[in-house]
């Protein structure tokens, strides 16, 4: 294999992702994974310039970073890239007006979005909100539309809490995309518009940046797509099995 | 054109065929009686996820049909079957209605999942176990996979969405076990002793009773009855 600074000449900036990486999401604010509070602080004491590129779509940014701090982590929310605000900007362009299906912690992201007479659904990782009730209201909403538009932060599998593995939005997703024959449109990693973005606000081009995160397939596939290198964190959601997978692909 | 075996058993579908609604289809008793004058095996099949064999009995009975329990088969006792070939213990997220077609089978400590047409266990904190156990290997066994289904309030989520959502998880595929699925047609026929080609299956829904049972190797007899509520999307 070859040598590390070799495999990251020219690389200018770094995207991190949150969760499995930076920290396991649970109970009492969640836990530091080990080493990651110094590993920031190396990375913003060094020259590359750092951003967050999360798919958290259950808290605000501010909680989010909020928690974070608790934890020890050098981290503010304009240096975050989150899908919630990436989604009000779309909903704004497009005069969609959502039903949201999210859970109560995000809703503050949405409070300048109109949600009346509903023409399009929101759906993020609304966790327990995930009720059956909830998920027939988004589901009326769009047999009702001659056009129906469902926007998704995110079409993570699942990821780790301190309590164990949990279905993130993505089965959620595809359970409406099945209902409603329909297809989702994703507003998060693995797009390539919101990579974009990140790399803009730091001012870095895609090949001068790598992301670390714990997904291979939002995280690393995504950003290699966007010729971005990537690093795979064996932390978080983190499972050999499907590191083989994504080798016989 | 090879020449077919004798027929030795009779796949018989119940709504639409044998009865509609509380009313028996006119002729069937009778063509019953035909049938059970010829020396093949009869079975009474059905898609169901929350009548248990003794309610479908009680129906028929009442209809004056003569037929025993255990000539009835249905998608629940597919999912049974299925169950007591693996050997594994289920998680149930079934309507309670259809718990006794379960009765015998070992719950606790579970290593498989059953999911039928049960909204009261559609919620995250359910569905999250159940995802757990399949990501640890265990089985995923659909009674249907049915989009939505019509309530009084309106349409309504079926099974089919959770069940897309748990295999997408998980990157497994579950095994359907209703019509028109080959499971179906094939476990029906296991307890007779009978192969697909020596078996004909009469019903009156030309892709779910016909469609499916040629498709193991069965002859299929369409029957037509006059009102049907025709919306391919929903079975309960």
């Amino acid at each position: 294999m070859a040598p590390w600074g070799e495999r990251l000449a020219g690389v200018r900036g770094v995207l991190l992702d949150i969760s499995g990486v930076l920290y396991d999401s649970g109970a009492g604010g969640g836990t530091a994974i080990t080493g990651s509070v110094e590993a920031v602080a190396r990375l913003k004491g060094s020259r590359l310039k750092v951003r967050f590129c999360t798919n958290e779509s259950q808290k605000s940014r501010a909680e989010l970073v909020g928690q974070l701090r608790r934890l020890g982590f050098d981290i503010s929310e304009g240096e975050v890239t989150a899908p919630a605000p990436a989604a009000c900007q779309i909903l704004k362009e497009r005069g969609l007006r959502p039903y949201l299906l999210i859970h109560d912690g995000v809703r503050s992201e949405f409070d300048q979005i109109d949600t009346s007479n509903p023409n399009c659904v929101v759906i993020a990782d609304a966790g327990e909100s995930f009720s059956y009730q909830n998920m027939n209201n988004a589901f009326q909403v769009l047999m009702e539309l001659e056009n129906p538009v469902l926007i998704s932060l995110g079409k993570g599998r699942y990821y780790k809490e301190t309590s164990g593995l949990m279905l993130d939005v993505g089965p959620y997703m595809k359970a409406l995309e099945y209902a409603c024959g329909i297809k989702a449109e994703v507003v998060g990693k693995p797009s390539p518009e919101f990579f974009k973005s990140a790399l803009q606000a730091i001012g870095v081009e895609a090949h001068q940046a790598v992301m670390i995160g714990d997904d291979i397939v939002g995280d690393v596939g995504g950003a290699q797509r966007c010729g971005m290198r990537a690093l795979q964190v064996r932390t978080g959601k983190f499972r050999l099995g499907t590191v083989a997978e994504c080798e016989a692909q | 054109m090879a020449a077919r075996r004798a027929l030795k058993a009779v796949l018989v579908d119940l709504s639409g065929t044998l009865h509609i609604e509380d009313a028996a289809v006119p002729g069937a008793q009778e063509a019953l009686k035909r049938l059970r004058g010829a020396s093949v095996i009869v079975r009474f099949v059905t898609n169901t996820t929350k009548e248990s064999k003794q309610d479908l009995l009680e129906r028929l009975r009442k209809l004056e049909f003569d037929i025993s329990e255990n000539e009835i088969f249905t998608s629940l006792t597919a999912a049974r079957s299925l169950l007591e070939q693996k050997q594994v213990r289920p998680m149930l997220l079934v309507d309670d209605r259809a718990l006794p077609d379960f009765k015998g089978i070992q719950t606790s400590d579970p290593n498989a999942v059953v999911i039928g047409l049960a909204p009261e266990h559609f919620h995250y904190q359910i569905l999250n176990q159940a995802f757990r156990l399949l990501l640890d290997g265990a089985p995923l066994i659909a009674i249907h996979k049915a989009r939505y289904y019509k309530r009084k309030d309106g349409l309504a989520l079926g099974p089919g969405p959770f069940v897309t959502a748990l295999e997408y998880a998980t990157d497994t595929k579950a095994t359907v076990v209703g019509k028109p699925e080959k499971t179906f047609f094939l476990e029906a026929l296991r307890g007779t002793g009978c192969q697909p080609e020596e078996a004909v299956m009469i019903g009156d829904d030309c892709r779910d009773d016909v469609g499916g049972a040629q498709d193991v190797g069965m002859l299929g007899i369409l029957v037509k009855t006059e009102t049907r509520n025709v919306d391919g999307a929903t079975i309960e």
